[in-house]
């Protein structure tokens, strides 16, 4: 075994562990403030990626098209909550977790109407261009990757931390009866939690399409993989599905360059079945919600 | 007790009422060849299926403004198998039991339509797989038929070009975890050394897969002259991108899936990177580039023309398959003739003719079919691409 091998699989491991980790901290917001697992996480990336290669085409500069993504994004995630979730808040989380799936697909169909079933991509954002490093190759874009996720869990933590709103959201997920006591709406806690979730989605989208393309039909595998990360992880920590993400991507990629014979999400999916087997509430569990 | 009996007997007897107009209904004779098309829809393998949906349509369309097949129009039913080897299962079920169609034709992913063999042979069908692998060939049984490509008989066509056009003689594979991919892998084993080319390492990569970088890395220190990238969805083109982003400047030859124009718009630079990739592809795309003295161009370029005019795009290598799974079984209803008032009966008169398909040329073969083989290629039509300032460029045909 070549030691640029194992090297381009650590690269590659931690590239995808870091695509994971953002698509698990949408997950993670709105569960934590929720209770609702949220099918549709995985097509706000799509939307956010879709919407962003279509403004690009239309010759919008990169920034501002990512942005107006997001906003458009966002927009989707509050109508999920206000006109599907919230309607049905008395129901049942597995009731509530199928109204998402619902949402998906009709997320899905609607793309393939607009846009058609071809693949899109992007160019490296600002034409960065890969590294050559000790015979491994580190990709244009996945320092941008990389950046994002870093960024996301910084902003997180600094809202929820350090803002009077983050506390508010805090507060609806410790204790929703105690926070609408002191005059927070847990209704519009969950309205923002899914706004939050559908931006975190619509940047991941728009970042790591240069990297992996995107179609209307990308969605569901997407949030598998988030719902993947969050649960070996533990839902109800960031840092959590930070390390269930980084978990998955380098099990992947490290059984994909390592392990001949092909079936490597197979094969990555059982160690990670062993872990959560081993570890039902997940690597890191709860100590609190949301912090 | 008694009250029970007479509450069975009146559900009994609401059930017998409900089912009989539905029976009546169906005694009356079809007005229409009913034909279902199970394809991908949604799912993984969309992007395949909902471009063979778009080559059916155009065909049957044509046969309906001709006026029909004797007279009687042909009606396509679509049935989506959400990329899942049980939805298709379910579809041909649906289509054979409650719509009583004539033929039924899986344009699916291979590994897909493999299901559909022993469904159309237990229920007495005649049906049309796509399979893209020779594995099944001799396991079609009575009623199933492969009128497609097997990669047995143009994997020769990729491997001469790099022996006798580039003088390399040794190759990657990097192989696709699926039917299509099992397929490849096996005939390449077996080609392979006696076409002069030698296989020096299979990496395998899942069909979602987005970072075939780990692979890439073993083929770059394997030292392998050359990578055969053999896959049906956007994870071999993004092999592409990927090995020349790390620098991996080798010749790159492909299965067709990868010369989608989609795939092509994205990466056209990574696509166009000297030595530029050689991908399999089909006469219909390239019909513009045949030399006049081809006896398929004309077929290829009314096609293409007619497929402009309705879609306002040129139509690709899926387009061309749906397409000539319609005309297949077009072919087969105009010689049974069947009468459609004993479907049972039709089918099999159905079935009987497909079996006799002599010469028939459709957009990636002719095929003669015999009571033993119900593949029956007899003149192989795949061509070799380049790319080359946006443009596909003809490299070679399977004659060259």
């Amino acid at each position: 075994m070549e030691a640029s091998t194992v090297l381009q699989s650590l690269i590659s491991g931690l590239t995808l562990g870091c695509i994971y980790a953002a698509l698990g901290l949408g997950l993670y917001v709105v569960y934590g403030v929720t209770r609702v697992l949220n099918f549709a996480q995985g097509e706000f990336v799509m939307l956010g990626g879709m919407i962003t290669v279509s403004l690009c085409a239309w010759g919008v500069p990169l920034f501002p098209s990512i942005f107006l993504a997001v906003f458009v994004v966002s927009v989707t995630g509050a109508i999920l909550y206000r006109f599907i979730i919230h309607p049905a808040r008395n129901a049942s989380g597995s009731v509530l977790a199928f109204l998402t799936v619902g949402f998906a697909f009709a997320v899905e169909g609607l793309t393939l109407l607009v846009w058609g079933w071809e693949y899109r991509s992007l160019t490296n954002f600002l034409g960065s261009s890969s590294i050559h490093l000790w015979g491994a190759t580190i990709f244009g874009q996945a320092p941008w990757v990389v950046g994002m996720t870093i960024l996301m869990v910084a902003g997180l933590y600094y809202f929820f931390g350090h803002t009077m709103l983050g506390r508010a959201l805090r507060a609806c997920a410790d204790e929703p009866l105690g926070a609408r006591t002191v005059g927070i709406s847990p209704e519009r806690m969950g309205l923002l939690a899914f706004v939050i979730a559908a931006a975190l989605g619509a940047v991941a989208g728009a970042t790591i399409t240069p990297l992996t393309m995107t179609a209307y039909n990308v969605g569901i595998p997407l949030t598998i993989k988030g719902l993947l990360a969050a649960f070996v992880g533990g839902m109800h920590r960031a840092e959590g599905v930070i390390v269930g993400g980084l978990l998955l991507g380098l099990t992947e990629a490290l059984s994909a360059g390592l392990m001949p014979g092909g079936y490597h999400d197979a094969i990555a999916l059982t160690i990670l079945l062993i872990v959560f087997l081993v570890r039902p509430r997940g690597l890191l569990p709860a100590h609190a919600n949301i912090e | 007790m008694r009250r029970l009996s007479r509450l069975s007997v009146l559900i009994l007897l609401a059930v017998v009422l409900a089912i009989l107009p539905a029976g009546c209904a169906q005694d009356k004779t079809p007005d229409a060849y009913r034909i279902g098309v199970i394809a991908s829809q949604t799912g993984p393998y969309s992007a395949l299926g909902l471009p063979a949906i778009d080559g059916a349509r155009l065909v049957a369309d044509q046969i309906n403004a001709a006026g029909g097949i004797h007279g009687k129009p042909v009606e396509l039913l679509f049935y989506d198998d959400k990329g899942s080897s049980t939805e298709t299962a379910l579809a041909a079920q649906k289509a054979i039991e409650v719509d009583k169609v004539v033929a039924v034709a899986c344009i699916s992913a291979t590994g897909l339509s493999h299901s559909m063999i022993a469904v159309v042979n237990d229920n007495e069908i005649p049906g049309l797989i796509m399979s893209g692998t020779g594995l099944v060939d001799s396991t079609l049984g009575k009623w199933a038929f492969k009128p497609t490509s097997s990669e047995k008989d143009y994997i020769p066509l990729p491997l001469g070009y790099l022996t006798d056009d580039l003088g390399l003689n040794s190759c990657a594979g990097l192989i696709e975890n699926s039917g299509y991919g099992e397929g490849g892998e096996h005939y390449l084993k077996l080609i392979a050394p006696g076409a002069g080319v030698n296989m020096v390492t299979y990496q395998h990569f899942d069909p979602g897969a987005t970072d075939m970088t780990p692979q890439l890395a073993n083929i770059k220190a394997s030292g392998a002259a050359s990578i055969f990238i053999w896959g049906s969805g956007p994870a071999g083109a993004l092999a592409v991108k990927q090995a020349r982003e790390m620098g991996i400047m080798v010749p790159i030859v492909t299965t067709p899936a990868q010369n989608s124009p989609s795939y092509y718009g994205s990466f056209g630079t990574y696509y166009e990177m000297a030595p530029s990739l050689v991908c399999l592809d089909s006469k219909l795309t390239m019909w513009a580039q045949l030399p006049d003295s081809d006896t398929d161009k004309e077929m290829c370029r009314e096609f293409d023309e007619s497929f402009v005019a309705k879609y306002g795009r040129a139509p690709g290598m899926w387009d061309a398959i749906g397409a000539q799974f319609v005309m297949f079984i077009a072919d087969g209803i105009d010689r049974a003739n069947p009468d459609l008032s004993d479907i049972i009966k039709a089918r099999g008169h159905v079935r009987d003719a497909f079996e006799t398909t002599t010469n028939l040329s459709l957009f990636m073969g002719t095929h003669t079919m015999t009571p033993t083989d119900h593949y029956g290629r007899v003149v192989h039509k795949e061509v070799l691409v380049t790319f080359k300032n946006g443009e596909k460029i003809l490299v070679k045909t399977m004659e060259q």
